[in-house]
């Protein structure tokens, strides 16, 4: 900075000299007359608006190309240069999924304009190894298991390797605030922690590791395996692979930025897709004109949507509408595919769509008045639903509240005034949007003879059932490909609106039309988990029993139905007499999708509450009182409560507190000073259910070489390493040597990635495929083959492969319905001056069977855990309702739980052998998102003292439960 | 994104040339960008301030010496300087606090402090709300849990820059250089209340730019702290900040500087908490009142009522984290 007096220089005004610091102003470069400085601007390059040739250094390799002055380094990266290890999630600065270096720092490539790049050198996630060897960070990424769906990895690689080159030994909390700006929707953040602390040779910090085979618990099987499929395994003990942590086998493509997604996905002559969306939240469709969109240069298809959204009208009127009617903000209306996205963005202003604005609620309580406006002119059904429960066909409809869906058992209202005390409730929740990183979308390539889908879906085979019953077209025909996808919790389920207008858009130009949502319309119109009040009364006896539950429930999910609150509330513990009548209330908002676990955290977060309060009545210790409540018979169905799995929460309960150190429990209250301390635990319990269309083939080459092939998709979870190390446990060889081929509808049809069965359908004819292989192996080769390596075994095969093909049975002996589940324990600090809940540490003790690859199991227990701290303290999806809009449909200010409220995560996982297929492995996505919300809010009530129903615990609603708000009513 | 031509400005002198109705120009580009991608801004032409060598100094200069800033100084720079650490610790708080390690690399002062409201129905190109020149103001009778508490009565925004509390706090004053010259002016009078002007956030003229930022010298015994309290600490917007700078005699406050972010459209100095303060003994007793004369007369809205409670705890604790005691 100069210090030069600039008043000496000739031709610099004397007014512009600064008094009173008698410092100088330091410009740089010349100082010019103010006749000159207007001359400056034509002696300017300016470059724009249309194209502009710029260098750029990425990598160490010097790249010229063009670009247009809007394009940002991540959108040059991704589509000019080809480079799409840098992802793009919010596309606003807010995630820091798209972190690249400059010149070694780090920073949003979505928020840098390529033309301001310059000379500085850009390093992107594909830069960072030197050749085959993969930088540290990277490597541990791997060790630790610290990715799942893998979307956001590159960012958070990106971000430890700028922090490690220039702190050699950096704390816990230098790791945390290095990538405090990084969204994990999966909840990697504790192996993150431990990646990027091993890398720098230090251990990692507590709370990252797991314990698992803690305990062993083994069921009599209740009938032989079929003569067609092997015999159980023992004890994963005796195992070489299965039940030994495995890094994933994909783990090299997603820390490399090698892994490609749909957003990834780029065909030769490939569209740009946008949406016309509704800014009205209720509206009729008068006319749409697409003609000024049409002559736009560059614009090669346009369609007007035809299919309705939401639910289906019991009694349709008589003339149906010209158009779908709106009936959320957001909604799409038509869509136009175009050679560039920016001429697509513009010829999507050009449609004119003429709306006849209707009346509207956007709130559960204003949808339940009397002459609220209607969402729906007369009782509807819905096919899918939110998945909450309640979506049953025929059930009453009054205005905008459809239901009960009623379950009933013995008699309530008899049995209630049975009862010694009464505990009781109103819970609310808040809709929580699943926020995937990997937006929703497609690339749709309709040709003559079949059309392709490569979709970011968590069911390749839904997608393809759904073009065919939409597009009449044979399955045969149909393709969709999800090698990787970027998280689901869900929503990614079926075509969607979208994809239907992309395969539209296809068919229309002849060309593949690529569409991939943004981070609003994510937010906005592909689903959500519903928000629910509920009323539960526990009606219990002195002997700690209970005597009769009811439950009452709305649940809001937009347009969509599924509301439910789930099943724990009457069948978590034992009770003769027990109703659930759950309702729906519509509201024009965007429907509402299954997200994980759904209903089950609503309804946990009620009745852990209330056992908690019964067994302070009682003065029993929560624990005790569980132990004594889950011991009864429970209920049978669905997802039932059966002997095993209420065994496995005994075995949870006792070895959770254990390791938590639940004997550290004080009374309510008890810490002097304004933060206090609490501790509190809660149960999980998820439903069983056995996807018979679960199906694979096993081909072993005569080289040796093996593939696994099935439609199977890996949503994250680690399906694809789980899968390779049930085959290669079977083949006697490495996972590695396994060569996965899932995602794939061209392959036998798979499961999909949800309800926390996909390991549960796949495994078992994963298993069974391998073992009919190697029996027909030796079959043709002799048994003395049984002796050798596979390898050497296969050389001798006749033909140049065998195969066998699997598809899952049922259990032995018949379903047994049953569930899994956990426990869970949570240390919160409350501050009670300014409403501030921490979450410090959580043990979670959860079963899944026979545990595949602890590894991953512990990263999706971490993951359930963060969606279910961040359901419990953070997220929260905010209707206008003056103009019926969501006010924060972004990722800065719809809150997610990032890296410092990451709390220290304790695993421990139970293996539980029942003896009932090949692999007696099970689910654990779900249940390990369940009682988190619940646990967090018993541990704020012994930290103090009062009860919290209300999700978000937000400063507002805990100062107002402490009585801090001078008398004004804190709202939600 | 629309287009737009780009020009790359040689010095700030040069970009002051092309100021005219049409061009914006860009620093970081942070907060440019996140409008233009909305669709709020759609300048003609961006003029590239970033990259013009020299703008982005932290120096002391003079003795004892005044913080001298340049325009592009980054926030990561102010965070890391060992001038401001030492000698400024609020300024450096602030700014290590701000948003994200990359947005803090990227993000430059001047940028900061003439960002626009973060206010949800601002941000949204849906809403045609009085700051851009409508009729209603939406956040009143609206989702307003992170809304002012004070001077709200026309506009509900939030001053959106945690740092331009703590540089209030020290008493900065803002160097703007315009077609016209130079005008010196405290940071304090660079923002204006919505009565000013409700489509506007300060008072920088329309050939203007900032030229420099000056913090000055503190003078005597000084004890400052910064404490920015959000939902979520990874990243969030504040939901109450404060900037507190005590001139010390002792154990006696002689003169109080007490800002507040998040609580009105500008960074709002608590003057009655300041006057409770000056002469007293700063313990927990005088710290508990300055926070609540602070809280005197706040006028909340419907959903954001618990932000009193809030600042009247994080006031408390920041003047005695400024002094080094307990809170």
């Amino acid at each position: 900075m100069s210090e030069e007096d600039p008043s000496s220089r000739p031709g610099i005004s004397r007014r512009s000299f600064l008094t009173g610091t008698g410092l100088s102003v330091a410009a740089a470069g010349l100082l010019k007359t103010s006749e000159a400085l207007a001359d400056a601007a034509a002696a300017d390059k300016v470059e724009g608006p249309g194209e502009v040739a710029i260098t750029m250094k990425v990598n160490e390799a010097i790249h010229h190309f063009k670009v247009m002055p809007g394009t940002t380094l991540a959108d040059a990266l991704r589509f000019d240069l080809g480079m799409t290890g840098t992802k793009v999630v919010c596309d606003r600065g807010s995630c820091s999924a798209c972190t690249v270096h400059l010149d070694g720092m780090p920073v949003c490539s979505c928020m840098t304009l390529a033309l301001d790049v310059g000379t500085r050198a850009v390093t992107t996630v594909e830069g960072l190894a030197n050749g085959d060897k993969l930088a540290p960070i990277q490597e541990q990424f791997i060790a630790h298991d610290a990715m799942q769906c893998g979307f956001c990895t590159p960012g958070m690689v990106m971000s430890c390797a700028a922090l490690l080159a220039t702190n050699q030994k950096p704390s816990l909390e230098d790791v945390k605030t290095a990538v405090s700006g990084n969204l994990c929707r999966c909840g990697t953040y504790p192996k993150v922690f431990a990646a990027a602390m091993t890398a720098s040779g230090q251990k990692p910090p507590p709370g990252t590791q797991v314990t698992a085979h803690a305990a062993v618990l083994h069921e009599e099987a209740k009938a032989a395996h079929p003569s067609d499929e092997p015999p159980a395994w023992p004890s994963s003990d005796k195992l070489k692979v299965v039940g030994k942590s495995q890094p994933r086998v994909d783990g090299r493509l997603k820390v490399t930025g090698q892994a490609r997604y749909t957003a990834d996905v780029r065909l030769p002559g490939m569209l740009f897709a946008r949406r016309v969306v509704s800014p009205h939240p209720h509206a009729r469709v008068r006319a749409i004109d697409v003609s000024a969109a049409e002559r736009l240069p560059g614009v090669k298809a346009v369609h007007v949507v035809e299919r309705n959204e939401g639910a289906k009208l019991r009694n349709p009127p008589k003339v149906a509408e010209k158009y779908p009617l709106v009936r959320y903000a957001g909604q799409c209306v038509a869509g136009v595919a175009a050679t560039t996205q920016a001429i697509a963005d513009e010829a999507a202003k050009l449609v004119k769509v003429t709306y006849e604005p209707l009346p509207f609620v956007v709130e559960m309580d204003d949808a339940r008045k009397d002459k609220a406006p209607l969402v729906y002119p007369g009782p509807v059904d819905m096919g899918g639903s939110g998945g909450g429960g309640g979506a049953a066909k025929g059930l009453e409809q009054h205005g905008n509240v459809r239901g009960p869906s009623r379950r009933d058992k013995g008699d309530v209202e008899a049995a209630m005034k049975t009862a010694d005390f009464v505990v009781e409730g109103v819970f609310d929740t808040q809709v929580q949007t699943h926020s995937a990183l990997e937006t929703h979308g497609v690339v749709a390539d309709w040709r003559p003879d079949g059309v392709t889908v490569y979709a970011s879906s968590q069911a390749t085979s839904s997608v393809r059932d759904e073009i065919a019953t939409v597009f009449d077209v044979p399955k045969s025909k149909v393709r969709v490909i999800t090698e990787f996808m970027g998280g689901g919790f869900g929503a990614k389920f079926g075509l969607g609106s979208f994809g239907t207008l992309a395969v539209a858009l296809s068919k229309k130009a002849g060309a593949p039309v690529r569409l991939m949502l943004d981070r609003k319309e994510e937010h906005l119109c592909v689903g959500n988990r519903p928000s629910t009040v509920q009323t539960l009364k526990v009606g219990a006896r002195k002997d700690g029993s209970l005597a009769a539950i009811a439950l009452e429930s709305h649940g809001n999910g937009g347009i969509a139905t599924g509301g439910g609150v789930g099943w724990m509330g009457t069948t978590l513990y034992a009770c003769d007499n027990t109703r659930s009548d759950q309702y729906d209330v519509f509201t024009n908002g965007g429907p509402a999708a299954a997200f994980r676990a759904p209903g089950q955290p609503m309804g946990a977060f009620a009745i852990e509450q209330l056992v908690d309060e019964m067994a302070e009545h009682l003065k029993m210790d929560p624990l005790v009182l569980r132990d004594k409540l889950d011991a009864g018979a429970g209920a049978p169905a669905p997802g039932g409560n059966d002997a095993a799995t209420r065994a496995a929460r005994k075995v949870e309960r006792r070895i959770g507190a254990e390791k938590f150190g639940w004997h550290r429990r004080r009374a309510p209250g008890s810490d002097k000073g304004p933060v206090k301390r609490g501790l509190g635990m809660a149960q999980s319990m998820w439903g069983r259910f056995v996807e018979l269309d679960s199906s694979c083939e096993v081909r072993l080459h005569k080289d040796g070489s093996v593939e696994f092939l099935s439609s199977v998709q890996d949503i994250g979870t680690g399906t694809r390493t789980a899968i390779a190390m049930i085959v290669a446990e079977e083949l006697g060889i490495r996972p590695e040597d396994v060569e996965m081929k899932i995602g794939d509808t061209q392959y036998p049809v798979g499961p999909s990635s949800g309800g926390s069965k996909t390991l549960l359908g796949i495994t078992a004819p994963a298993r069974v495929a391998a073992w009919r292989v190697k029996e027909q192996l030796y079959r043709q080769v002799g048994d003395a083959a049984r002796a050798l390596p596979l390898r050497k075994a296969a050389a001798k095969l006749a033909t140049e492969s065998i195969r066998a093909q699997a598809q899952r049975s049922e259990d032995y002996g018949g379903d047994p319905r049953g569930g899994y589940g956990g426990v869970q324990f949570a240390e919160v600090t409350v501050d009670t001056e300014t409403g501030i809940i921490k979450v410090v540490r959580m043990v979670a003790a959860h079963d899944c069977g026979r545990v595949v690859n602890p590894l991953a199991v512990q990263s999706q227990v971490n993951g359930g855990i963060l969606h279910g701290l961040s359901f419990a303290l953070y997220e929260h999806r905010h209707m206008d309702r003056a103009t019926g809009r969501m006010v924060n449909p972004n990722l800065d200010q719809y809150k997610i739980a990032m890296a410092k409220e990451t709390p220290e995560i304790e695993v421990v996982l139970i293996d539980q052998y029942l003896g009932r297929n090949a692999t007696d492995v099970q689910g654990i996505g779900e249940p390990a998102n369940i009682p988190t919300a619940a646990a967090i809010a018993n541990a704020v009530y012994n930290a103090i003292g009062v009860r919290i129903r209300t999700l978000p615990m937000k400063p507002a609603v805990v100062l107002a439960a402490l009585g801090k708000l001078d008398g004004k009513e804190a709202r939600k | 994104m629309k287009s737009f031509e780009w020009v790359q400005a040689q010095s700030l002198d040069d970009a002051i040339a092309q100021l005219h109705h049409g061009v914006v120009v860009k620093a970081g580009g942070v907060d440019l960008i996140d409008r233009m991608k909305e669709g709020l801004d759609e300048p003609k032409r961006v003029v590239n301030l970033h990259g013009i060598a020299g703008l982005d100094g932290i120096k002391q200069l003079g003795t004892p010496g005044e913080l001298v800033l340049g325009p592009l100084a980054t926030l990561a720079q102010m965070a890391a300087s060992p001038d401001v650490r030492g000698r400024w610790p609020a300024l450096a708080e602030a700014c290590a606090h701000a948003a994200t390690p990359q947005i803090r690399n990227m993000a430059t002062i001047g940028g900061n402090l003439v960002q626009r409201p973060r206010c949800w129905y601002f941000r949204s190109a849906d809403f045609h709300c009085k700051k851009k020149g409508g009729s209603v103001c939406y956040a009143q009778a609206g989702e307003n849990q992170f809304h002012a508490i004070v001077g709200n009565a026309l506009c509900a925004i939030v001053h959106p820059s945690s740092v331009a509390t703590a540089l209030v706090a020290y008493r900065a004053n803002l160097t703007l250089k315009g077609k016209k010259g130079e005008r010196v002016l405290p940071l304090e009078q660079f923002f204006a209340p919505p009565e000013k002007d409700v489509t506007r956030e300060n008072t920088l003229g329309p050939d203007e730019l900032i030229a420099q930022v000056t913090v000055p010298a503190p003078i005597g015994p000084t004890r400052a702290a910064y404490h920015k309290q959000v939902e979520k600490e990874s990243f969030d917007w504040p939901m109450a900040d404060v900037a507190v700078v005590l001139r010390m005699d002792g154990r006696t406050c002689s003169r109080a500087s007490i800002v507040l972010g998040a609580a009105a459209p500008i960074p709002w100095r608590a003057r009655s908490a300041e006057q409770t303060l000056e002469g007293r003994v700063v313990d927990a007793a005088a710290a508990e009142a300055a926070a609540d004369a602070a809280m005197h007369g706040m006028t909340p809205l419907a959903q954001n009522g618990y932000k009193v409670p809030v600042f009247r705890a994080v006031i408390r604790r920041t003047i005695l984290a400024a002094v080094g005691g307990a809170s």
